[in-house]
């Protein structure tokens, strides 16, 4: 793609109203972007219909939002410049080969971080609800820890709850993480997140969006990011969804586009997991049962690590050098996550000594404390 | 024919001596009263008529000024009528005063009745510094005139009786209490009097919103919620604590009267005056050694909390001197109401401020304050949904500002109990075991401390309590990298930790007690402080 079409095409995608599939009838109706723009200039884009077959027109205020951008094309590389982003069209060499399952691929990709980690061969992605219950926010750091520690890029949300913690545990096991928001980089995911992000950004993942930068994030906005979600992935473990999640419509998406969808169940009549049962009802995806077993349907599939069954050499245990108190806190929150109530009559130490082992093991990088419950974190995770 | 009575008048916690004069004189029927009145005292004037007219005398028909000097001073409150009713009776000649100096203080009713007024006590106590060694009050109000060491407090029950003592020895049978000696705070009943529970009158003096003494026995479950309660309590640390409704806040905040030790002598006497001035000590309420315990609603008001009014009355931080203060359903107050929370939690007093003037009052109190984790209450919760929107629990946890959270050096997050610890399980301590505990813990810190608890050890002070534990000092900079905490939140973690190893009867601040203080912190994790979720 030459410079003066590549900087047309960066301005037409970024115009608000033109998606994916607008712009694909747009460059193919027109012979390329930078003529879209001149045949807005020459008032020719106003009279096409751009779909064939019902004749439909292009809404007027697009036209004109087509005509601002024309007018000054620079203006959307100025903007990818001032926020730091690199851009991955469909013509580019490094643009994800597994966005090939998309019907409407988005013409850019604009990310943080670094591109390859979108074209790695072994990706997991691991969602779930924004409200887990403490057991769920544990299973997803212990799935995505695992899947990270056998070299898989771990993909999600960066939403708050299962999403957060399957990127934090990831990034903590020292393992790459992809982060598809669904909003422009101007909004990059809740605040909260805003360190965690930086520690992915670190840890060599990549923060990355369909949207141009300060596109907002509204109510359509996160479903159509969730089919990029599970197509950067080679399997999608869904782990803890109530019956109106977009961790459900993740997973339609996956195995539409012919993506290994495993889904974590829940006791019947649980609405935290709801979604996660008729899920596994209504569609072939495959229960997750343990992760020796997501090891082992993952490489029935061909996918993981090269040799598959490799496993890494045995970690020390993480509660070698702790007290017995410490000890038997760790034991139990690897056990069933609960709050520091439920600590204190699960191990029967004195509730000043289950706080200052808790304290000890968030020290030690093997717990962190969410919403008032005690979670495994770390090498803690590999227990129970 | 003129008399001359004293009286005095209260600003802020502090008197000032009055005198009331009355001047009886031929002329037109007509009372005056001068000297800056404000409108309950204006009224006095039909109050005193009648009251003079039932309880038998003649309202002199004749020309009555009424001067209460100095002028320049603003009065307010109904105090001077008995004294403006026993000068007028004095000044037409119906009694003569032959009593000696009687210093006269009390509302007359119309039937000629006297009722509690509030401030007696500093009331009394200005008198006494001034010289004025006997002092009429009404019946109601006895028991506090009574705590003013070198006074002859008598309680009377109307305008007769005061007619009868001002007259002299003759008229004093009919009085209705006894010719005691003079005592001072010995008075107030002796130190662990004061029934950790039940209806004990000064108990119910302190509780607003109707909340009844608890004892720990009946909160069942919760142990680590429990612990922290007792460690704020030993140490005067603030406490904070975060859960679903029916969690057991409430009951653990209720259980916080027949926990404390009993107030000591010049405790008990501030917390007298405070209670006079605003009113709690009349109906014959007696001031107790009880710790003050207040529990506003959440919809209180600036003026209600902090104090002020037209009068500048003490609001519910001072009244909570000395005790606690607890606000259940913190982030239901209003945010700027909360805000002014501040000045007293860091300076343990409160300036009012307004155009009528300016009062300091005392208000060195701790602060208890629960909160649902979100709206609906059941953020986080195993088993409920919580049904708030998106973004909601955040926004809900942010109505509390930073500084105000800052402030809760203890933060407790509390599950709901199980069923199945409801109505089995282990029986829990009772109160009076944990009070045993946490006196011991606060004496072992005055001593050390020179009087004060350790919530109000100075920096300096609070990070000299680790010095000979070389682990705790690791511990402690390992976790303020971890954490990244501010030079006052290390502060403020040492003090805890000072008040856990007190609890544990440890000479130095260790490892243990770092840690343990740490717990203690910020279980609330990410919403409640710390930026980073995950």
């Amino acid at each position: 793609m030459d410079p003066s079409e590549r900087i047309a095409w960066l301005a037409l995608a970024a115009v608000h109203g033109v998606g994916p599939a607008t712009f694909g009838r747009l460059v193919a109706a027109f012979g390329g972007a930078r003529s879209v723009l001149h045949a807005a200039s020459d008032g020719r884009l106003g009279r096409a219909a751009i779909k064939v077959e019902t004749g439909r027109r292009l809404p007027t205020e697009v036209v004109d939002r087509i005509l601002v951008a024309a007018a000054a094309p620079d203006a959307a590389t100025a903007t990818l410049e001032r926020f730091g982003l690199w851009t991955l069209t469909p013509l580019d060499p490094a643009y994800p080969s597994r966005f090939g399952v998309l019907e409407a691929a988005p013409p850019v990709l604009y990310g943080w971080g670094d591109p390859a980690a979108l074209e790695d061969h072994y990706a997991v992605g691991v969602v779930g609800t924004r409200r887990p219950t403490p057991a769920g926010r544990a299973l997803a750091a212990r799935v995505a820890r695992h899947v990270a520690g056998r070299g898989a890029v771990v993909i999600s949300g960066l939403a708050i709850g299962i999403d957060g913690a399957a990127h934090a545990a990831t990034v903590e096991a020292e393992g790459r993480t992809v982060a598809v928001i669904g909003a422009g980089h101007d909004h990059p995911g809740p605040r909260a997140h805003r360190a965690l992000l930086r520690r992915i950004l670190a840890r060599g993942g990549a923060v990355v969006s369909e949207l141009a930068p300060h596109a907002p994030a509204s109510r359509g906005t996160f479903p159509r990011r969730n089919r990029l979600l599970s197509a950067l992935a080679d399997a999608v473990v869904v782990v803890e969804a109530p019956s109106r999640s977009g961790a459900i419509n993740t997973g339609h998406h996956a195995l539409e586009q012919g993506r290994a969808l495993f889904v974590a169940p829940g006791r019947p009549g649980d609405p935290a997991t709801a979604g996660c049962l008729r899920l596994l009802r209504e569609t072939p995806a495959r229960p997750f049962v343990g992760l020796a077993e997501l090891d082992e349907d993952l490489a029935a599939l061909g996918i993981g690590p090269v040799r598959a069954g490799d496993r890494p050499v045995a970690a020390p245990d993480p509660l070698v050098d702790l007290g017995a108190a410490e000890r038997s806190v760790a034991v139990a929150i690897a056990r069933a996550p609960s709050g520091l109530e439920r600590l204190v009559a699960a191990t029967g130490l004195p509730p000043g000594v289950v706080g200052g082992a808790v304290t000890l093991l968030q020290l030690r990088g093997l717990a962190r404390i969410v919403d008032g419950a005690v979670l495994p974190a770390g090498p803690l995770l590999e227990r129970g | 024919m003129l008399a001359t009575l004293v009286t005095a008048v209260v600003s802020g916690l502090h008197g000032a001596l009055v005198r009331v004069e009355v001047d009886v004189s031929p002329g037109l029927p007509v009372c005056h009263i001068v000297g800056l009145p404000d409108a309950a005292l204006s009224e006095a004037r039909e109050r005193v008529r009648a009251a003079i007219r039932n309880a038998g005398f003649a309202y002199p028909a004749s020309r009555i000024t009424v001067n209460l000097a100095p002028a320049d001073r603003r009065k307010h409150g109904a105090a001077y009528d008995l004294a403006i009713g026993v000068g007028i009776l004095v000044a037409s000649e119906q009694i003569r005063a032959g009593g000696g100096a009687w210093a006269l203080l009390g509302e007359l009713s119309l039937d000629g009745t006297l009722q509690a007024v509030p401030g007696v006590l500093p009331m009394v106590a200005t008198l006494a510094r001034a010289g004025q060694r006997r002092v009429g009050v009404p019946a109601a109000n006895l028991e506090e005139a009574r705590l003013v060491e070198g006074v002859e407090a008598v309680g009377l029950d109307g305008l007769d009786d005061a007619a009868r003592l001002v007259a002299g020895p003759r008229g004093r049978r009919a009085m209705s209490a006894a010719r005691r000696p003079v005592i001072g705070v010995s008075g107030l009943p002796a130190a662990g009097v004061a029934a950790p529970t039940g209806a004990a009158p000064e108990g119910r003096v302190a509780l607003v919103s109707g909340l009844e003494p608890v004892d720990l026995r009946e909160v069942r479950g919760q142990p680590f919620a429990r612990w922290a309660l007792e460690v704020a309590l030993a140490g005067g640390h603030n406490l904070l604590m975060v859960g679903p409704p029916g969690a057991g806040k409430t009951l653990l905040a209720r259980a916080i009267p027949g926990l404390l030790p009993p107030l000591d002598e010049d405790e008990a006497l501030e917390v007298a005056v405070i209670a006079s001035v605003a009113g709690l000590l009349g109906d014959g309420r007696r001031p107790g050694r009880r710790r003050p315990f207040r529990a506003p609603h959440h919809t209180a008001s600036y003026a209600a909390l902090v104090g002020g009014g037209p009068r500048l009355l003490p609001g519910e931080v001072t009244l909570a001197h000395r005790g606690t203060l607890f606000l259940d359903e913190l982030a239901e107050f209003d945010r700027g109401v909360l805000d002014a929370l501040r000045q007293p939690l860091e300076e343990g007093s409160v300036v009012i401020s307004r155009a009528a003037g300016q009062v300091r009052y005392p208000a060195r109190l701790q602060l208890v304050a629960a909160m649902n984790p979100c709206r609906c209450g059941y953020w986080g919760d195993p088993q409920r949904a919580c049904c708030c929107a998106p973004g909601d629990p955040e926004r809900y946890v942010r109505r509390v500002s930073g500084p105000l959270l800052d402030r809760l050096d203890l933060r407790v997050e509390l599950g709901r109990v199980p069923p199945r610890e409801l109505l089995g399980g282990p029986e829990p301590e009772a109160s009076a075991v944990v009070a045993a505990r946490i006196a011991l813990a606060r004496e072992r810190a005055r001593a050390r401390n020179g009087g004060r608890l350790n919530a109000d050890l100075s920096g300096a002070a609070a990070l000299a309590a680790a010095e000979s534990e070389p682990r705790a000092r690791t511990r402690l900079a390992e976790l303020a990298e971890a954490g990244a905490l501010s030079a006052r939140n290390v502060h403020r973690l040492l003090r805890v930790a000072r008040t856990v190893a007190d609890l544990a009867g440890a000479p130095h601040v260790d490892e243990a007690a770092i840690l343990a203080a740490a717990g203690l912190r910020d279980p609330a994790g990410d919403r409640l402080g710390a930026a980073d979720a995950a």
